[in-house]
Formats: C-alpha cells, sequence, structure tokens
C-alpha cells in the first residue's frame, strides 16, 4: 500500500531510533518502537529500520520486547543476514529467570522462520521441553513442529519425538494436548501419532481438564484408534457420554464423530447415539451466530439419510426467519422436505409457499423446488400450489416452477395432465435457459396433449439464430424431433427449417454433429427413428419421498464434522436404487450446484447387484471429468473401424469413485444422452470387450460419431 | 489448523491481516470478494468457500467479516466458534468492534491474535488469562500511556495460567464486595397473520458482574429450575452438582462473564408479551393501499413494555406513506421502502396505533406479499420463561457480599407475518 510521505516517516524514526538520548530513556525509547509498529500495521514498509529494532530488541523491557519481537517476525524474511544478529539475543532471553520471557523469546525464535536459524534454536527448544514453567513447555513442543514445517524433508529426530511422546504424561493439560498437535504434524508421513491402548486411557481420563479447543483436538485423534475388545469400547464410550451432549457445539459435534467411529460396527448403538445429540443439534440450529447455525443444518440433513424421525417432531424449529440469510434458508427448506409427513403436510406447504415469494430469487427457487420434491407425495396439493404460482407471472418463479414440474412429472408420470394444461402461455414469461430447456423437454415428453406446442416451438425456431445457450439449441433440436415423430404435419417444415440451420450454419460443433444424427436418422426412416427417440418420460421408481429406506450410518460417517457436508454440492438426496441398469440414466443438474467432486457411491451399490454386467451410465458436459490418454486401446476393446469414433473422448471421474456417493438424476437432456454421451463404468475387468460391446450394440448406430467415455473397474478392491 | 484470518469490511477491504504459519497471499480473498458481489445482502455471503487451495470459513459479526483461511480439512464448528471467540475477545477489550475500534488499537489486536493462537492452534482464549496478560485499553490508560509512555502488556507473569482454578487469578482484593447477576431473555418469535404463534423460543442468558475478595465458593439455585432446556455453563459451573440437585455451584471467575445460556423451547408453552392488531391491504387496479397498526401488551406479568420499535419492509411497489402515529413518531425511507416506526412505552389504556394510505406507483400491478412486522421491545423486572433465582450464597471467605440480581426481556428475532 502506497502511503503518502512514508519515506519521511521511516527516516525519522530511524533518527529517534539512533538518536543515544531516547536509547537511555526508557519511555520514550518504547514510544518509539511502538510508533514503528504503528507505521507498520498501517501499510507502511518499515523494513529499512530491521538494523536498529534488532539493536532495540536488547533490552530488559518486556513490553518492548514484545513489541520488536511482533516487528522482527514480520520483516525476518526479507532480512535472513541481520536476523542472525537476533538470534544471540534471543538465545539470552532464554536463560531469563522470568518464564514468560523465556517462552516469548521461545515462541518468536520459531517464529522468524527461517531455515538458516534452525541449528541456533534446535538447542534452546529441547531445553524448553524440560523447562519447569509449564507456559515454556506449551511454546517450545509447538516450536517443534513449526521446525519441522520449515524443513519438511529433514530427518525427524527420534530422541526429539520420543520426548514428546514422554510430554503426552505432562500435568499441564495444554502441553498434553500442544504435544499431539505437534506429533500430529511432524509424524504426518507416518500417518500421525500412533495411538495405542495406554495413551487412549490416559487422553481420555484427561479429557475433561483441557479446554474446549483441546478436547476437540483429542477427540478428532482418537478416532484412529480401534478397542482391542467390546468391553473396553464400551468403557470409552460411557466415558464419552457426558461430552455426546457437551453444550458446546465443537466438542458435541467431534464426539459424535468419534462415536460413530468406534460403533462402525455396532449400528444400534450409533443410532442411539444419534438420538442423544438431537438436542444439542437443536440448540446449535437456534444459536445466536448464523455460521453455527448453518452448520448444524448441514449435519442434522446428514443425520437424517439414517433417521428419517429423527427431527419429526420438531419440524418447526426449521421454518425460516424473515431476516435470516438465504443460505440457512435454503438449507431449512431442504431439511423442511425430508421431515414431511402426513400429520404435517398442509402446515409445511402453507409455509413453503410463503417462502416463494421471497425477494432473494434463489430463495425462491429453493422454494418452489422443495415443493416439487414434497410433490412426490403428495402430487395434487403441490401442483395446485405450483400452478398458482404461474399465476404471479413473475420470470424466476415461472422458470422455476417450470424446472419443478418437469422434475415432478419424470417420477410422477400422473401429474402430466395438470402440467401439460399449465404450460400454456408459460413460454413468454421464460427468460433463463434453464426455464426454456425444462419447458422444451416438457413439449417433447409430451407434445400430444398440448395443443400450442407446434407454435411455442416456433417461436423458438424463429429465434434461433439469437439463442446463446446451446443447451436450449440441443434440446430444441431434439424437442422439434420429438414432436415430428407425433405431430408430423405440423412440425414437418420447420423441422426442415431448423435442420437446415444448424447444419449449415451453426458454428458449435455439438450442435451441428447432433443435427447431422438427426438428420441421417431421418435417412433410415421413421421406424428407426422412433426406436431410437423414443425415450423414457418418467420413471417412477425414483420414487416417493417418504417411506424411503434408511441409509446405514457408514455411508455417511467418515463425512462427520467436517467441511464436506457444508459444500454447496450434494444437496440432493436423492436415492436412485431401483431400477435395471439399463434404464438407469444419471445426468447431474445441468444448471448449479454440482460440486466438482461429484459424488457417487450410488453408483456402487447400484453395481453389487448386477455383479458382473455393466453398468452404462450417461451424462452431460456440466460433470466435470478429466481426460485420460487412453484413446489407442478403445479401438481394440471395441473392435469397431476408427472412423466410427469421429471424437473420441475417454475420460475418467474426477474423484476416486468411493467418495463419489450420489448422482442426481434428472430428466432434462436424458433420453438425448442416451444416444449421443455416456460414461461405462464396468464392474469387472476380466471380459470388457464382449460385454461392452453386447450392451452398447442397440445404443450404436452406424455412420454416426459417438463420444464414448470409459472409465474401466469401479472397484478396483 | 487456522493458517491466517483476515479482517474484511462491508465494502470488500482488508483492513487486517494476521498469519501464523507462512504468507498466505492476500489474492486468496479474492475467492471471498467475488461471493461477496454475488450476495445480495452483506449476510448472505455463505460462510465456508471452497478455493483450489484452501477453505475461507467466515463469521460477519458488527458487519465485519472475519476469514478464516483453512488449509486442511478442519471440523468447521470449531473454526466457526474460534472466530466468534476473537469478536468476543475484541468487543470484551475495546467495547465495540468495529473497523475503527480495531484499527486505533492495531497494537493490542495483534497482541491478541498472537496470544490466542499458536502455529494456528488456540492457545490462551480465556478472557481473563488474556487480559491479565494484555491489559485492556481504557480512555484513562490511553491517555496515560501517550503522557508516560507505558502500554498495555502486561508486565507478570499472569498467575491464572499456573493457578489451580485456571479462570480466577489468585490474590484478587476488594474494598466493596459485590455480585451481580442480569438474567437476559430474547424471545424468538413467529407469529402467524391470524395471532396465533409458530414458533417461538426464548433463548436467556445470565451475566454475572462479580467483585469478590479471594477464593470465594458460591451456590445460586432456581425456584424452577426444571425450565431450562439446553443449558451451557461457563466452564468454572460443577457440572455434577446441577444434575445431580439442579443448583449452580461455582468460583467465578473476576468480573464480567457470562455464566450460563439456556433454551427454552416450544415443547414448553411460551407466552408472547405483546400482540399485533393489523390490516394492511391492497386493492387491485387502486393507486391506494390501507396501513392500520395497533399494538398492545399480552402476557407481560403486569410488567410494561418499553422501547418498542416497529419496522417494517415495505412491497417494492410503494411510493409513499401518509400514517398518523397515535403515539411516538415514524419515518418512511422511500429509498429502501422500511417503515420504522419509535413507539416507545405501551399504555395498556391507549393502545397505541398507526393508521393512514400508501400510495403505491401508477400502474404497478398488486404486490404479491405483504410486508412482515418486526418488533423490538424490552420489559424490566421480569423473565419471560418464568425463571426465578432463589437465593446466592457464597462459602469459603469471611465477609458479607453485596448480592443483586435483575431480570430483562427482549425481543430478538420477533416477526409477525400480515
Amino acid at each position: 500500500m502506497p502511503y503518502l510521505g512514508s519515506e519521511d516517516a521511516v527516516r525519522e524514526l530511524r533518527r529517534a531510533l539512533s538518536n543515544p538520548n531516547v536509547q537511555s530513556d526508557q519511555l520514550r525509547y518504547r514510544n518509539t518502537v511502538l510508533k514503528a509498529i504503528r507505521a507498520m500495521s498501517q501499510g507502511v514498509d518499515v523494513s529499512d529500520l530491521f538494523s536498529e529494532m534488532v539493536k532495540a530488541c536488547a533490552t530488559v523491557d518486556i513490553v518492548q520486547k514484545k513489541l520488536v519481537y511482533v516487528f522482527l517476525c514480520s520483516y525476518a524474511t526479507l532480512n535472513p543476514e541481520l536476523s542472525l544478529l537476533v538470534i544471540n539475543t534471543l538465545r539470552k532471553d532464554c536463560q531469563d529467570p522470568n518464564p514468560m520471557v523465556r517462552s516469548l523469546a521461545l515462541r518468536n525464535m520459531t517464529n522468524l522462520r527461517l531455515p538458516s536459524l534452525v541449528e541456533y534454536v534446535e538447542q534452546p527448544l529441547a531445553a524448553g521441553l524440560r523447562d519447569r514453567a509449564a507456559c515454556v513447555r506449551r511454546v517450545a513442543v509447538l516450536g517443534w513442529a513449526k521446525l519441522h514445517n520449515l524443513q519438511p524433508d529433514a530427518e525427524i529426530d527420534a530422541a526429539v519425538v520420543n520426548e514428546l511422546y514422554g510430554l503426552l504424561r505432562d500435568p499441564d493439560p495444554v502441553v498434553m494436548v500442544n504435544c499431539l498437535r505437534a506429533l500430529e504434524e511432524i509424524l504426518k508421513k507416518e500417518g500421525g501419532v500412533a495411538i495405542n491402548k495406554p495413551i487412549t486411557h490416559h487422553l481420555l481420563n484427561r479429557l475433561k481438564e483441557s479446554d474446549v479447543w483441546g478436547q476437540c483436538e483429542v477427540l478428532r485423534i482418537l478416532q484412529r484408534y480401534h478397542p482391542q475388545s467390546e468391553d473396553e469400547l464400551f468403557d470409552i464410550l460411557s466415558l464419552l457420554d457426558a461430552s455426546l451432549v457437551s453444550p458446546h457445539p465443537p466438542v458435541m459435534a467431534a464426539t459424535l464423530g468419534l462415536f460413530l467411529g468406534l460403533c462402525s460396527g455396532l449400528p444400534a448403538v450409533s443410532l442411539a447415539a444419534l438420538e442423544r445429540v438431537r438436542g444439542p443439534l437443536l440448540a446449535a440450529c437456534g444459536s445466536t451466530s448464523r455460521e453455527t447455525r448453518f452448520t448444524a443444518l448441514c449435519h442434522i440433513q446428514l443425520l437424517l439419510r439414517s433417521l428419517p424421525g429423527l427431527m419429526g417432531a420438531h419440524y418447526k424449529r426449521f421454518f425460516c426467519g424473515y431476516a435470516e440469510p438465504a443460505y440457512i434458508k435454503q438449507r431449512k427448506m431442504q431439511v423442511l422436505v425430508e421431515l414431511v409427513n402426513d400429520e404435517n403436510v398442509a402446515m409445511l406447504l402453507d409455509e413453503l409457499k410463503g417462502y416463494c415469494t421471497d425477494v432473494n430469487p434463489e430463495t425462491a427457487q429453493a422454494a418452489i423446488s422443495a415443493i416439487g420434491r414434497i410433490g412426490r407425495s403428495y402430487s395434487d396439493r403441490c401442483l395446485e400450489i405450483l400452478t398458482g404460482l404461474l399465476g404471479l407471472k413473475q420470470e424466476h418463479i415461472t422458470s422455476a416452477v417450470v424446472q419443478t414440474m418437469c422434475d415432478l412429472v419424470w417420477v410422477c408420470p400422473q401429474c402430466s395432465d395438470t402440467v401439460c394444461s399449465a404450460l400454456e402461455g408459460c413460454e413468454e414469461m421464460l427468460q433463463d435457459s434453464q426455464g426454456r430447456q425444462a419447458l422444451l423437454w416438457l413439449l417433447a415428453a409430451y407434445g400430444e396433449r398440448v395443443s400450442s406446442a407446434p407454435y411455442t416451438l416456433e417461436g423458438f425456431i424463429d429465434r434461433v439464430r439469437s439463442e446463446a445457450s446451446l443447451g436450449v439449441k440441443m434440446e430444441l433440436l431434439t424437442t422439434t424431433m420429438r414432436l415430428f415423430l407425433c405431430r408430423p404435419s405440423e412440425t414437418q417444415d420447420m423441422l426442415g427449417r431448423l435442420l437446415h440451420y444448424c447444419i449449415e450454419e451453426e458454428m458449435d460443433m455439438c450442435v451441428r454433429d447432433q443435427a447431422l444424427l438427426y438428420y441421417r436418422l431421418l435417412h433410415c426412416g421413421i421406424e428407426e427413428t422412433h426406436k431410437v427417440l423414443h425415450g423414457q418420460r418418467s420413471d417412477p421408481s425414483l420414487g416417493v419421498l417418504i417411506g424411503r429406506p434408511a441409509e446405514p450410518i457408514n455411508q455417511w460417517a467418515y463425512s462427520f464434522n467436517t467441511l464436506e457436508p457444508l459444500r454447496q454440492a450434494g444437496v440432493e438426496t436423492e436415492p436412485a436404487s431401483r431400477g435395471s441398469p439399463e434404464h438407469v440414466t444419471f445426468d447431474p443438474k445441468p444448471n448449479t450446484d454440482l460440486s466438482d467432486t461429484l459424488n457417487c457411491s450410488q453408483i456402487e451399490k447400484l453395481g453389487t447387484p448386477i455383479s458382473g454386467q455393466l453398468l452404462p451410465f450417461f451424462f452431460a458436459e456440466p460433470l466435470k471429468f478429466h481426460q485420460v490418454g487412453w484413446g489407442a486401446s478403445v479401438h481394440s476393446h471395441f473392435q469397431i473401424s476408427p472412423e466410427m469414433f469421429n471424437r473420441v473422448q475417454v475420460r475418467a471421474l474426477a474423484g476416486p469413485l468411493k467418495d463419489i456417493h450420489r448422482v442426481v438424476p434428472k430428466p432434462l437432456l436424458c433420453y438425448l444422452g442416451c444416444v449421443l454421451r455416456f460414461v461405462v463404468l464396468l464392474e469387472d475387468e476380466p471380459s470388457p470387450q464382449s460385454e461392452v460391446q453386447s450392451a452398447l450394440e442397440h445404443v450404436f448406430i452406424q455412420d454416426v460419431s459417438v463420444h464414448c467415455c470409459i472409465h474401466l473397474s469401479l472397484n478396483p478392491d | 489448523m487456522i493458517h491466517s484470518l483476515f479482517l474484511v469490511n462491508a465494502s470488500g477491504d482488508i483492513f487486517l491481516e494476521k498469519h501464523w504459519k507462512s504468507v498466505v497471499s492476500r489474492s486468496v480473498c479474492d475467492y471471498f470478494f467475488e461471493a461477496q458481489e454475488r450476495a445480495t445482502e452483506p449476510e448472505n455471503v455463505p460462510p465456508v468457500i471452497p478455493t483450489p487451495h484452501h477453505y475461507l470459513i467466515s463469521v460477519l459479526r458488527h458487519r465485519i467479516y472475519f476469514v478464516a483461511v483453512i488449509q486442511s480439512e478442519v471440523p468447521p464448528l470449531f473454526v466457526i466458534e474460534f472466530l466468534h471467540r476473537v469478536v468476543d475477545t475484541f468487543q470484551d477489550y475495546f467495547g465495540v468492534c468495529t473497523e475503527a475500534a480495531i484499527k486505533d488499537n492495531v497494537v493490542v489486536v495483534y497482541e491478541l491474535l498472537e496470544e490466542m493462537l499458536d502455529n494456528g492452534f488456540p492457545l490462551a482464549t480465556e478472557s481473563n488469562i488474556l487480559k491479565e496478560l494484555i491489559k485492556p485499553p481504557t480512555i484513562l490508560r490511553t491517555m496515560v500511556n501517550t503522557i508516560t509512555g507505558s502500554t498495555n502488556v502486561g508486565e507478570q507473569l499472569p498467575t491464572g495460567q499456573l493457578s489451580v482454578v485456571p479462570w480466577r487469578r489468585t490474590g484478587v482484593k476488594y474494598t466493596n464486595n459485590e455480585a451481580y447477576f442480569d438474567v437476559v431473555e430474547e424471545i424468538d418469535a413467529i407469529i402467524d397473520k391470524s395471532g396465533s404463534t409458530i414458533t417461538a423460543e426464548i433463548q436467556g442468558v445470565i451475566d454475572a458482574c462479580v467483585k469478590l475478595t479471594g477464593m470465594p465458593d458460591l451456590t445460586l439455585s432456581f425456584m424452577n429450575p426444571r425450565l431450562l432446556d439446553d443449558v451451557s455453563f461457563h466452564p468454572c459451573v460443577r457440572f455434577k452438582r446441577w444434575e445431580a440437585e439442579r443448583i449452580l455451584s461455582f468460583i467465578p471467575p473476576d468480573g464480567n462473564f457470562r455464566l450460563l445460556s439456556y433454551h427454552v423451547s416450544s415443547q414448553n408453552l411460551v407466552a408472547i408479551p405483546v400482540y399485533v392488531k393489523h390490516n394492511i391491504s391492497f386493492r387491485e387496479g387502486s393507486s391506494q393501499g390501507r396501513f392500520d397498526l395497533t399494538l398492545g401488551p399480552k402476557q407481560t406479568m403486569g410488567k410494561a413494555v418499553e422501547a418498542v420499535l416497529v419496522s417494517s419492509q415495505l412491497p417494492r411497489g410503494v411510493l409513499n406513506a401518509n400514517l398518523n402515529a397515535s403515539q411516538g413518531t415514524y419515518t418512511f425511507d422511500p429509498v429502501t421502502k422500511m417503515l420504522t416506526w419509535d413507539v416507545g412505552k405501551i399504555n395498556p389504556q391507549k393502545l397505541p396505533s398507526l393508521k393512514g394510505t400508501m400510495s403505491l406507483q401508477a400502474g404497478a400491478s398488486k404486490p404479491d406479499e405483504n410486508p412482515t412486522i418486526n418488533i423490538q421491545f424490552k420489559t424490566q423486572q421480569m423473565a419471560i420463561s418464568g425463571l426465578k433465582v432463589n437465593r446466592l450464597d457464597m462459602y469459603g471467605e469471611k465477609y458479607k457480599p453485596f448480592k443483586g440480581i435483575k431480570y430483562m426481556t427482549k425481543a430478538g428475532k420477533f416477526q409477525v407475518r400480515t
């Protein structure tokens, strides 16, 4: 930050600092140092004063020392040579009779962070470990961790590690916890502190002595311990019982995390623990801190996956306040959806309806899609609300409603009549691409029932030149094709125009390829076209919201009390657990909140019952996949002439599959995906060729460019 | 654990940064600024923002974002709780936690942050111990400092760190021995159109100011301890005795501290101290809307409702409001559409009301939602949950302390839908 007159200020400060008169007057000297620090915090570059400050460090005045240390630690990296001069003073201070001075010197010595100084620091640090004042030991213990961070590749001194292990028995609880922290960092490569039975019991017995932070740390590290017998396990659990209902949310969460880890083989005990934390968790949801509320909500969502009835009676606690931030409202709605049952559905829907007109468009959208999800179980009431919302004639509301209807129809085909009649006249209100895509999809699926469908499409086709969204263009092509199949006379002309435009003028390869595909498809005859394009219109197996089987706790226990549940993604909890593999069409939400660590242990789940078979699943672009260089072998695997693969892209999943626990199926683009894009996940490695081929035969069409994405072997073990 | 801390103000400037491990470049905050720009309201910035190499966990208090930079997996509640502790400490030290206060006391802030975390791990967070390490600035001390050149750094080793009771230092002496307890309850409620309660919850705290000589051992008992649902204690409270006898037994820290906080949730019936009669309506096709609001006391146990402030965000289409307040003054900001009515005390004989018309934008359609009314109020001498302290006894010391207790009820997030 440039600061006017900074050079003058620095010059003046230097003059004052080196003035013998100032130096002899304790107070004036200290004040001048303070001025320098103040200038530093204002962004003035006072690094030139380094040598003067080094001199100022040699003083008996603790206060001045403290100030000088602040200065030195900020500028040491710029002046490694001069910093050497400080070391002497610091080392002398380490012998001071005052423990506060000793700890201060030790802490700052390690905070200089200069690799060149390590050799001078080691000896005082070693002495610090044996100091009789606890505050010096605390600093010394962490000092070793800092030293290790400076030279991560240096060999670990076994003597120091042993001494740190010994200090776990230190009478001061902070020293104990700091030892754990330091060992965690130093032994990172070996997997952290080694936890055995005596250490575990020692830590547990002294848990109460340490502060909240220390308790969290100890509980976290203990997750690595495996009790040797069931008796021991239950002893540990009963010791921890009090912390489970601790009023401090971090401690409560850490304890529950440890509980879940220890009881992974005892689901009944884990469930009892979940019941027990209900009170503290709900209290955290009502905390004054927004951030704590948010985190608690995210964790409640996790818990509900295994124990859907956990919060049933408390659903009113999740009603949104007017002034709450959007991110809390959205989470609360997701929780509300999970809590719906016959008694409270009217109340909940009424409440959600109120949120649909929220000033924040994202919150309004979340409310609308929440209603849509409830609609899977209570379709009539929800459709009534949704169609009512269309009457408001608000752009973002209409778009969200159409998208929601699109989702709803996919799982509840019985809603289609109401939806079809609601669609009339929506297209003027739709501005964003997702909303229009959803509308187009609905027109494609139920075009024969919407009388104005050809006129709507005509409007879209007339404007296709100015259309910016790729998704809308692709969807438009498919919709026109499908509508052509059921209402040929009305659509033939516009289909011709659209295909002509897309093939001749369109710049985007994807759209062009798609149009070419359809064009050639039409050449094959109407029968063939029908066979390919007649995709699924709905998948009721994805099913209702309530009465859904609870997931085992182990599915999510590893991510409890970590940052993962807080991420934007994975918001929809969609168990795609049924359906034959050929029909499982996966498609991530094309619009927004899918994170890059797309999750899908669902896939694994799906894979298990059909072991030995392959599992195709389809995807669209927004999924983030990494490309791998695997091109050559594909051909041999498929034994198909190379020209088939005009634009072969072989991809693997971005994350390890075991981290991927959810894929959100959504009807948008899905049968389009059937034809063009898919990832093949192979369950067993031994015989991929033949099976891949046979399964793909009915999808592949001669003379068409196919984007084939193959990932071998789901499950390496 | 916590790598660095950035303090960001509402306009998106970093005005303070502190690094506990290596220095993380300021550019990491760009991700935060992006989120800040995207959020329409300052509160809407998500508390956890993933970036390619770090996580940013932020807490918004007093219009300042405290952004912690995290490099490895951490328990999120831990970091959030710690950041709140930092803010509490600043508030404790400087009275207010504003940008100006932090900038004025920047040296103390650095010292505090240095003591609170070492290598990213929490070290000393207990306010009593910190105050012995670093003396809080006061106006008098600031003046003395400028004259004599002394600073706020404690010159002795804090005895508390070595004493048996970590939260209390030894050798405390007062001439007047006094102990005051404030029972403050905040009522959060959502009231629906017809006046029935949708949710209501009481969040209560007991703040104490204890100035007693030596090592006093206090016990505090309640008339009706079963009322308290989720209780969270200061570490000094002996939990075993509370579980067994429902009595608070503790050796208090010196000075101000929060003895306990509790919730009384909707499971128990929560009394609502005020009611609102409202009639806010817009007619289709007309450019006028009616506004009619009357407040009255409800279950207040005979205590007066004071400092009443009503605020409401009127719909966007409202151009102006022409109202008549029977008591107090009202303001309407035509830009933010915020209507504020400062009522003052409610007189049960003559209920305050605000009546009149709202003019709407010509040609605008009827607003599709009615405004929500937020109400703030205070009631002295009463805890709305009915909590009452029975007695306070002191053991371990010879003198007779002066004891005082005060009750107060405030509105927290109290809103009425219309």
